[in-house]
């Protein structure tokens, strides 16, 4: 299990930083001004500080707290502090490896990410974060109508599900990439295909409320019996 | 053996002014819940069995020490100088050790990125050579001639100007820093941080001021001063681990962390360990 | 005409009047309240102006106002010759506007009550606070989400209004209550669109973008 998929390309344009949990490891996920992407250890190796409050310039990632930088494989760059001294080599951010597939982005927690493979023609939906485990989430997807009736799952495994619905007689794509970043939180990145239209993808953005809904009110009922 | 050792410090738990007759406050103190009392006789510091402990009121706040052998309170002398105002700026409450309170209120470095526009901004980043040294006799950690420029410094400063610091630690969890006083260039201004303990990842921090400014209302020092502070809080809740590493492996200071430097080494000879770790976790 | 604020720096509803003004690039007034610990705004002075004692609180002229969607309406219809922030021309986007005006105060009731909480131990139920504000999170990303689908940035039509400022403080300091940005990515794009404006300001907990600064910076 250590290659996830964090979230969406789409949701991680150039100069941002984002946060992902990945097999218990805090890490930053940031992207360059060129469009460079970069996953490392969320921790600024001078005080400790998460670097996913940091802010970009140009192909280095800062830390909020005192601006040092730090640029390919993590080593830092320059410290604001000293702005005369070449900093010494050892001084890094612990990097992971990082993959960009079908419009995802996925980090490995050891090794080299090995994003798992989804049909070709998908575009971003969105990405949607539920208080459930990952199995919950992936078994409302598939039982959860749209308009009226059930999707037809064409695969799943432990680490998605990819169904097919009719809208507006079109048959779509859609398929959900999980991950459950932390224990009972499962946050599910969904792509459709590629000729879906805005107001179809309205429609499809709230099945994935109601979906959550189905998924999220079947766990306070186990949770309910449990208790009783 | 960390707690043992913090027991006998003394911490500020209230604000003196807040504790008229018959006001109660509930606190939590090294994980001991507290209740704190005005009565007619004076403070009472009393815990959830009856235990009581003693108090005492300095810096407009009021203190207490939970061990059998507290250490001498240390002292504030400029709190008592004739012509200076002392602002207490109320209470807030931070998930971090009380150790990476102190040590974030005496560092520099950061003021051009958290304070930005106040206590400094780009391209004026640079920390110059300082002195930093313990005072064996009075057991401190102090660092002087530290210098910065700063396009705000105080309230009472009108536009950017080289700033002069002296920063003294007189227990684990008390900073006090003396800065030039825009109003008054022979004097300097105290600013103080009590940290009060609650567990080792959270405290409540408790400024204190001893300033020469006419011109300002209390309530704009007051929040010029909270305004720095909350500033800092959501750094203080970031910074993993949570607890002040003590082990030199752990984090990578540079010239401008000598202050930093000494107060870890500081604490570690003291055996003032509550709110840190001492290996690689 | 100009106005007089009564503020409190770390109020993230004093802080939409001043962000407003700021992107608005008008001068005021301002007269600093001791809401912590002094509890000014519930001081005799300050309930003979404001009977509810709240803060902010907005007085130009003979003009007293206590609740920030009206102050925000009323700055935005005095100083914006433009319409756009507070867009009454238009009956579908103003009732849209004020639609979010209401949501904001749920976010000051949810986010915020959190907030006081988690920093100033206000006696407040943090976990229901923060189960509000998780749900307002979900209507708001949902919102957003639809918005991005027909390229829109901002809550309402093609120009930043007074529901995006009314929104924005408590969304953007809900870390000091413990609600992390993580799992919003369409707010996170939000905030960061706001963040950018010319004109911005910031306060405590929410900092600057310092990847704007990069021109002023001796290294790159």
């Amino acid at each position: 299990m250590p290659t996830e998929p964090i979230g969406l390309s789409r949701d991680l344009p150039a100069k941002r930083v984002m946060r992902t949990m990945v097999d218990g490891q805090d890490i930053a996920v940031w992207r360059s001004a060129s469009g460079k992407i970069a996953a490392w250890a969320n921790r600024c190796p001078h005080r400790g500080m998460r670097l996913s409050h940091g802010f970009v310039r140009g192909e280095n990632l800062a830390c909020l707290y005192h601006g040092w930088h730090y640029g390919a494989h993590g080593r830092c760059t320059y410290i604001p502090a000293h702005p005369e001294l070449e900093p010494p080599a050892t001084i890094m951010a612990q990097a992971f490896s990082v993959e960009e597939r079908d419009g995802l982005i996925w980090v490995a927690s050891d090794g080299t990410a090995e994003p798992r493979g989804l049909p070709g023609g998908l575009a971003p939906l969105r990405s949607l974060t539920f208080q459930t485990a990952k199995s919950e989430a992936s078994e409302a997807f598939s039982s959860t109508p749209f308009e009226g009736n059930p999707p037809a799952v064409q695969s799943s495994d432990a680490g998605g599900i990819v169904l097919r619905v009719d809208v507006d007689s079109r048959t779509l794509n859609i398929a959900a990439a999980l991950h459950e970043a932390n224990q009972g939180e499962t946050t599910a990145h969904l792509l459709v295909s590629d000729e879906a239209t805005p107001a179809q993808k309205v429609s499809l953005s709230r099945w994935c409320e109601a979906v959550r809904r189905r998924a999220e009110a079947h766990v306070t009922t186990r949770g309910q019996e449990n208790a009783a | 053996m960390s707690l043992v050792y913090a027991k006998n410090d003394w911490y500020a738990i209230a604000a003196a002014d807040e504790m008229t007759l018959g006001q109660q406050r509930q606190t939590l103190l090294l994980g001991t819940p507290l209740t704190v009392t005005a009565t007619d006789e004076g403070v009472v510091v009393r815990d959830d069995q009856g235990k009581t402990y003693p108090y005492q009121i300095k810096f407009d706040h009021v203190w207490t020490a939970l061990g059998d052998a507290p250490r001498a309170l240390f002292d504030i002398p400029e709190g008592d100088e004739p012509g200076r105002r002392c602002v207490p700026c109320g209470v807030v409450r931070v998930k971090c050790s009380p150790l990476r309170a102190v040590e974030n209120f005496l560092d520099i470095a950061h003021f051009p990125f958290v304070h930005t526009d106040i206590l400094g901004a780009e391209p004026h980043t640079e920390v110059e050579p300082y002195k930093v040294e313990i005072r064996e006799e009075q057991d401190e950690v102090w660092a002087t001639k530290v210098r910065f420029f700063q396009p705000k410094a105080a309230k009472s400063a009108g536009s950017g100007i080289t700033t002069e610091y002296e920063y003294r630690v007189p227990a684990p969890t008390v900073a006090v820093l003396y800065k030039t006083c825009p109003p008054k260039p022979e004097a300097q201004d105290v600013i103080a941080i009590f940290v009060q303990p609650r567990g080792e990842e959270e405290c409540d921090v408790w400024p204190w001021m001893a300033l020469y400014d006419d011109e300002s209302s209390f309530e704009e020092l007051v929040q010029f001063q909270q305004e720095i502070f909350l500033q800092d809080r959501s750094i203080l809740e970031n910074q993993l681990p949570h607890r002040l590493p003590l082990d030199p492996k752990m984090e990578i200071p540079t010239r401008a962390d000598m202050t930093s430097v000494a107060y870890r080494r500081w604490l570690k000879k003291r055996g003032a360990l509550y709110g840190a770790m001492t290996e690689v976790a | 005409m100009s106005f007089t604020l009564y503020n409190w720096v770390l109020s993230g509803n004093c802080y939409k009047v001043r962000l407003l003004a700021s992107l608005l690039d008008v001068a005021y007034e301002t007269v600093a309240v001791d809401f912590h610990p002094g509890q000014q705004h519930k001081s005799e002075a300050m309930l003979a102006l404001n009977p509810a004692g709240t803060l902010p609180v907005l007085v130009a002229g003979d003009l007293v106002l206590t609740e920030t969607p009206a102050m925000l309406a009323w700055i935005a219809a005095t100083f914006d010759p433009s319409g756009r922030w507070w867009p009454t021309n238009d009956a579908r986007a103003m009732a849209e506007v004020m639609e979010w005006l209401a949501f904001s105060s749920a976010l000051t009731a949810t986010s915020g009550e959190a907030r006081l909480k988690a920093v100033l131990d206000r006696p407040i139920d943090l976990p229901k606070a923060l189960a509000g504000a998780e749900r307002c999170f979900r209507q708001l990303e949902q919102h957003l989400v639809e918005r991005r689908f027909g390229g829109g940035v901002w809550l309402v039509g093609d120009h930043p209004t007074i529901a995006d400022i009314a929104c924005f403080p408590y969304v953007a300091l809900s870390p000091d209550g413990g609600l992390e940005h993580d799992a919003f990515p369409a707010i996170r794009e939000w905030l960061y669109a706001i963040r950018g404006l010319p004109g911005f300001k910031t306060m405590p907990g929410i900092h600057e973008l310092h990847e704007l600064r990069e021109g002023e910076a001796v290294h790159g």
